[in-house]
């Protein structure tokens, strides 16, 4: 097994690293490795969500683009966690872009053929839902902390 | 230590005040002013509240005529003797500013010398508690221990009155007061003899009475005495249960009474100026037109408004029912820990004046009861 | 500079500033400004890293402010002052020169003796980080002496960031891992977006949880989920301290208005580990 191979990247991260061998074999089989240069796009907002990236380094900007003002960062990813979720919900298009703001590599898994793994074998389906819903959870939680807005100016009492 | 007791006369309380201000000393003690009973200096014993009593219940204060001369025939009134030995407002410093620098006048320490006539029981305590923090904490206050230091403290044993809003018995603060005076009185009110029993609690005390007219007490003055004293605590209006208060509270930080009280309570404040022990002061800085000179001024403060929480543009304690609660659990719980004793001694102030007749003795008891943590009753 | 004005004070006395003077002034951000302060006369005062001060600006009054740089051998010091109320808007606009009264220092310092021989990790939310430089200033003189070493900053915006002249020197030591977040990004910002407890996932691997000694200064919020996300990677609640701010006027527990539950933060605090602070941090305005 190679250092670059989809399934020695499953075995190294930590969305992965516990399942079995069967497991990351099959895995492995629809997935890929993708390396994304400073400002490549890895999905784009409207495209349809095909994939599901487990980022393996780098740094990906989840953001927005505001006419008049270009892209506005919301939360950046780091290499251990994951983007994109809309493919669980199929057929559905990218809610943001998800750009590389460092050389970033990626495990890139196919969302047909996850979901269709799911169905076959629910355990590890409902296994991996539930650490895609924590991540959905933390990131919720963050963009909610973001909105409290916490080290603006005191609000003096009236 | 009681260092043995003599008695004098009713007439010779005159003389008692005389000698003390002969030795230098500022009487500070009972008197009526605006319809309460205060402690301000005394010129003579004229000043004292002789025939008066008070009657009091929770918001509740009227001044009685008695039907006899008893000098200390009253509970306590509005002031405490904080007021004397943390003095508000204080100026801490005064500087000025100059072409090279600031130059600090701080006006030279005048420590008055004050004797304090009339102290309970209760309020003897309440020194002890302000002891504690501001003479055996990591800083000493100068401004109290100076004062401290050299008060000439006179007792007064609680008889000849009832004592609806007191509670010293269950904190175990009163009635009698048994040590940390110099001399300490119990009226004796008796048909054609009116006198005081005097005990003499220091070696300044009994320097002081060589004075003062006195015969030695006998066994049947002790008795009566004892006696008058005795029936104060059994007439006691009310009690607080300190028995596993301080844990009761802490596990009831979320107790459906606090709102309750925070319904009824006004923020006043009023509570923590009559407090005995209530300690907390704040440091304003004053400065005159030309900006040049300024003074820092400390003056007591009350954990009952917003500002006192205040911080980098926000208050940590919002609602009325964190001020109280803040209030109560620092007499009751967190002042245990911090000093050792309790931040109440049972004087009954609080209820007293409380404008809407909060009770402190009745909330604890509701707040320490278990069924905190939210929960109902069913 | 003019002459050092002459004071008469006690030592004693624990309420009388000791006069300094301002002898640099940067600006950190839109409302923050580090002074650095000089003694104006013998003898200094001393002070350790997470401690505070009491700074008077003349005329006007006195606040609290943590020592971003303890004091060095001739007693030099240095604060970061954020303008939110009359006091701090003045000290803020004091210039090289001006007088400034100085009582402390004050309260607990961060527990560098704990830290020692253990990995550390830094935890900073805005102005949080003030009192914090001062910790990894003294980490960093002994760096042998901790194991990993790792700071994790938040800020509202990139511009917000403090310290940023001397930042770029503390990521490229490669014995310090400091890692910078921003809510919101500006067109030129390349770092990370997010929220600071979310950093604390990130750099879990690299350090041992049961060997971890963490800091944390920020706003409470930010402090309380920190916390969790620290709790969850299994660091103990007596190895996490918190650094707290309240009302404090006197700074030696005289004036009553820090109080936290037993707590007077002042003397008591302002650093806390948090197994003695939960029973009463996370209750609601207590």
């Amino acid at each position: 097994m190679n250092e670059s191979s989809p399934e020695h990247a499953l075995r190294m991260h930590p969305f992965t690293a516990d399942l079995n061998d069967e497991q990351l074999s099959e895995l492995a089989r629809l997935a890929r490795v993708a390396v994304y240069e400073p400002n490549e796009y890895l999905l784009r907002e409207g495209d349809p969500a095909t994939a599901f990236y487990l980022i393996v380094s780098g740094l990906v900007s989840i953001e927005v683009f505001v006419p008049g003002h270009g892209a506005r960062p919301l939360q950046t990813v780091e290499g251990g966690s994951a983007v994109g979720w809309s493919w669980i919900l199929a057929p559905s298009r990218w809610e943001f872009d998800a750009r590389a703001l460092e050389r970033t590599t990626a495990l890139v898994l196919d969302g047909e053929r996850l979901r269709q793994l799911f169905v076959r074998d629910c355990c590890l389906g409902l296994r991996l839902v539930q650490r895609l819903l924590f991540i959905v959870a933390e990131r919720l939680k963050a963009a909610r902390l973001q909105l409290l807005d916490l080290y603006g100016p005191p609000r003096e009492l009236p | 230590m009681a260092r043995g007791s003599v008695v004098i006369e009713s007439a010779h309380l005159r003389t008692l005040i005389l000698t003390l201000q002969r030795e230098g000393y500022q009487v500070i003690g009972p008197t009526v002013r605006d319809g309460s009973i205060v402690y301000a200096e005394l010129s003579s014993d004229g000043d004292l509240p002789v025939g008066w009593t008070d009657e009091q219940e929770a918001g509740h204060y009227r001044l009685r005529r008695r039907d006899d001369q008893a000098v200390f025939g009253y509970a306590v009134g509005p002031h405490s003797w904080k007021r004397f030995l943390l003095p508000s407002p204080f100026v801490l410093w005064r500087a000025r500013r100059t072409a090279d620098g600031v130059l600090e006048e701080t006006p030279p320490a005048d420590a008055p010398r004050y004797a304090f006539l009339g102290v309970r029981s209760c309020d003897l305590h309440a020194i002890r508690v302000l002891d504690r923090i501001v003479l055996a904490g990591t800083a000493v206050d100068p401004i109290y221990a100076h004062r401290r230091e050299q008060a000439f403290i006179v007792t007064v044993q609680c008889a000849n009155f009832a004592p609806r809003t007191c509670f010293c018995v269950s904190m175990g603060t009163g009635p009698r007061a048994t040590a940390g005076y110099d001399l300490a009185l119990t009226e004796l009110l008796e048909p054609g003899a009116h006198r005081f029993v005097v005990e003499i609690g220091s070696e300044r005390g009994a320097n002081l009475l060589a004075h003062v007219p006195h015969r030695p007490a006998r066994a049947a003055d002790l008795r009566a005495a004892e006696q008058a004293i005795a029936r104060t605590a059994t007439q006691m209006g009310r009690r607080l249960d300190t028995n596993g208060l301080k844990a009761a509270l802490y596990a009831n930080l979320e107790h459906p009474r606090w709102n309750d009280v925070a319904e009824r309570c006004l923020t006043c404040g009023n509570c923590t100026m009559v407090c005995p022990t209530c300690f907390c002061f704040s440091v304003e800085d004053r400065t005159d037109l030309s900006g040049n000179v300024t003074e820092r001024v400390r003056q007591f403060d009350v954990c009952f408004t917003t500002a006192f929480t205040y911080t980098a543009g926000t208050s940590h304690r919002h609602s009325a029912r964190a001020r109280y609660r803040q209030w109560v659990l620092h007499k009751l719980a967190t002042w245990v820990d911090q000093f050792g004793t309790f931040g109440c001694v049972g004087c009954g102030r609080c209820i007293t004046w409380c404008p809407v007749g909060i009770d402190i003795t009745e909330e604890a008891a509701v707040l320490s009861s278990r069924r905190g943590a939210g929960a109902e009753d069913t | 500079m003019t002459a050092p004005g002459p004071v008469l004070r006690s030592l004693v006395d624990p309420f009388h500033p000791h006069p300094y003077r301002v002898v640099a002034r940067r600006r950190e951000t839109s409302d923050t400004v580090t002074l650095r302060l000089c003694p104006a006369t013998d003898p200094y005062l001393p002070g350790s890293p997470g401690q505070f001060m009491m700074l008077t600006a003349f005329g006007i009054g006195e606040v609290p402010i943590s020592l971003s740089r303890v004091p060095d051998r001739s007693g030099m010091l240095e604060h970061t002052i954020r303008a939110v109320g009359s006091v701090t808007r003045h000290l803020v606009a004091l210039r090289p020169g001006d007088w400034v009264g100085v009582r402390g220092p004050f309260g607990t310092g961060w527990p560098l003796d704990l830290a020692r021989g253990r990995d550390v990790l830094l935890v900073a939310g805005g102005l949080g980080f003030a009192p914090l430089r001062s910790a990894l200033e003294a980490i960093l003189e002994r760096r042998q002496d901790y194991r990993r070493v790792t700071v994790l900053l938040g800020a509202r915006t990139p511009s917000d960031v403090l310290y940023r002249q001397i930042l770029p020197r503390w990521q490229r030591r490669n014995d310090v891992d400091l890692r910078v977040t921003v809510d919101r990004p500006d067109e030129r910002w390349r770092g990370q977006v997010g929220v600071v407890p979310q950093l604390v996932s990130q750099v879990a691997p690299s350090f041992e949880p049961t060997e971890t000694v963490a800091f944390i200064c920020g706003p409470d919020v930010m402090m309380r989920f920190t916390v969790r996300e620290l709790q969850r990677h299994g660091v103990s609640d007596d190895r996490i301290f918190l650094s707290l701010e309240r009302n404090m006027q006197c700074g030696v527990g005289l004036c009553g208005h820090c109080q936290l539950g037993p707590f007077f933060l002042c003397k008591d605090g302002p650093v806390l580990p948090y197994s003695r602070l939960m029973p009463f941090y996370e209750v609601r305005e207590l």
